[in-house]
């Protein structure tokens, strides 16, 4: 029973970790080109390990553009299915330079902690 | 070519998601439609024509209605809390931001007492609506305290439908001017 409980925990932990970095990696991944939704998906799946649900996506993607860091614009494929292609503006640019000094720095001082953590860990 | 089962699927998902996005105003969820629809039709027919089957797939990858609809909801509402916020900011900023923040003030206000005027009405039926009380000097009233003893009731009971009328317009246009004020603040950052 307390298994269970501890596994939930940590799996909500991973969750929310995940969902915490996912604003980052959305900007990172539109900091050279624009792209549009299944085309972030997949790179976002190639290029990591994070696990995306496609529903998730597209209204995260409004919400970075209400903040003003993405902008989008429509454009017909070959298909004929309009595309909305998204790009990073020049305050979502500064955020995520912001965003990934602050990953950084997270990353090196929780690192720290973690050898002494393996030593005494069950 | 895609079969009519599979455009039926898909056309009645997105059906169901624009009924739970109704909260949202029409251009924003028309756009989120367009958007999904081009997905599912990617998914769907990545490996060859679109198959009743392969739109279920996609969408069962894409989640139900319910949970996206609620995922942009919830974005949408903070995203309207924001543009205040930012006028807020801006009125500290600069003098248009001032400027701006009084009109929307002013526009809110007037709007919101119309309204206010237009439900008091038939409490007070004497005292209740916009008066003329000099050569031109107005006053809207909600109808507490005395009516005004040399003044004139201008609408009568023509203050419900018409003051109702015209709040409701002044809030629905004020929040345009908001959110468009919000676009510029947006675009001049960007």
């Amino acid at each position: 029973m307390q298994d269970i409980h501890m596994n939930e925990t940590a799996n909500r932990w991973e969750v929310q970790l995940r969902k915490g970095c996912l604003e980052l990696v959305i900007l990172a991944v539109l900091a050279d080109e624009k792209l549009y939704g299944l085309e972030i998906l997949k790179r976002l799946e190639s290029g990591s390990e994070l696990i995306v649900s496609e529903g998730t996506i597209y209204p995260l993607l409004s919400r970075l553009k209400g903040l003003g860091l993405i902008r989008s614009e429509w454009v017909e494929s070959h298909g004929g299915h309009p595309r909305k292609y998204y790009s990073l503006t020049a305050l979502g640019r500064r955020r995520a330079r912001e965003m990934a000094e602050s990953w950084n720095k997270l990353n090196a001082s929780v690192s720290k902690l973690l050898p002494s953590l393996a030593i005494t860990g069950r | 070519m895609a079969d009519q089962t599979a455009e039926r699927k898909m056309e009645a998902y997105l059906g169901s998601l624009r009924q739970r996005l109704r909260g949202m105003d029409r251009e924003n969820a028309r756009e989120i439609e367009v958007e999904l629809r081009t997905h599912i039709k990617d998914k769907a027919s990545a490996n060859g024509a679109m198959t009743s089957s392969s739109v279920e797939a996609a969408l069962t990858a894409l989640g139900s209605p319910d949970e996206i609809a609620r995922e942009y909801l919830s974005g949408y509402v903070k995203s309207r809390r924001r543009v205040l916020d930012g006028l807020f900011r801006r009125a500290g900023l600069s003098i248009a931001g001032l400027t701006v923040l009084l009109g929307l003030i002013t526009g809110y206000f007037t709007g919101a007492a119309l309204i206010l005027c237009a439900i008091l009405k038939p409490f007070h039926p004497h005292a209740a609506g916009l008066w003329l009380l000099g050569d031109d000097e107005f006053s809207l009233r909600l109808g507490f305290g005395n009516p005004p003893g040399n003044g004139k009731d201008l609408l009568g009971w023509w203050i419900v439908p018409v003051g109702f009328a015209i709040g409701c317009v002044l809030v629905t246009l004020t929040t345009r001017f908001a959110l468009w004020c919000t676009g510029q603040y947006r675009k001049s950052l960007a």
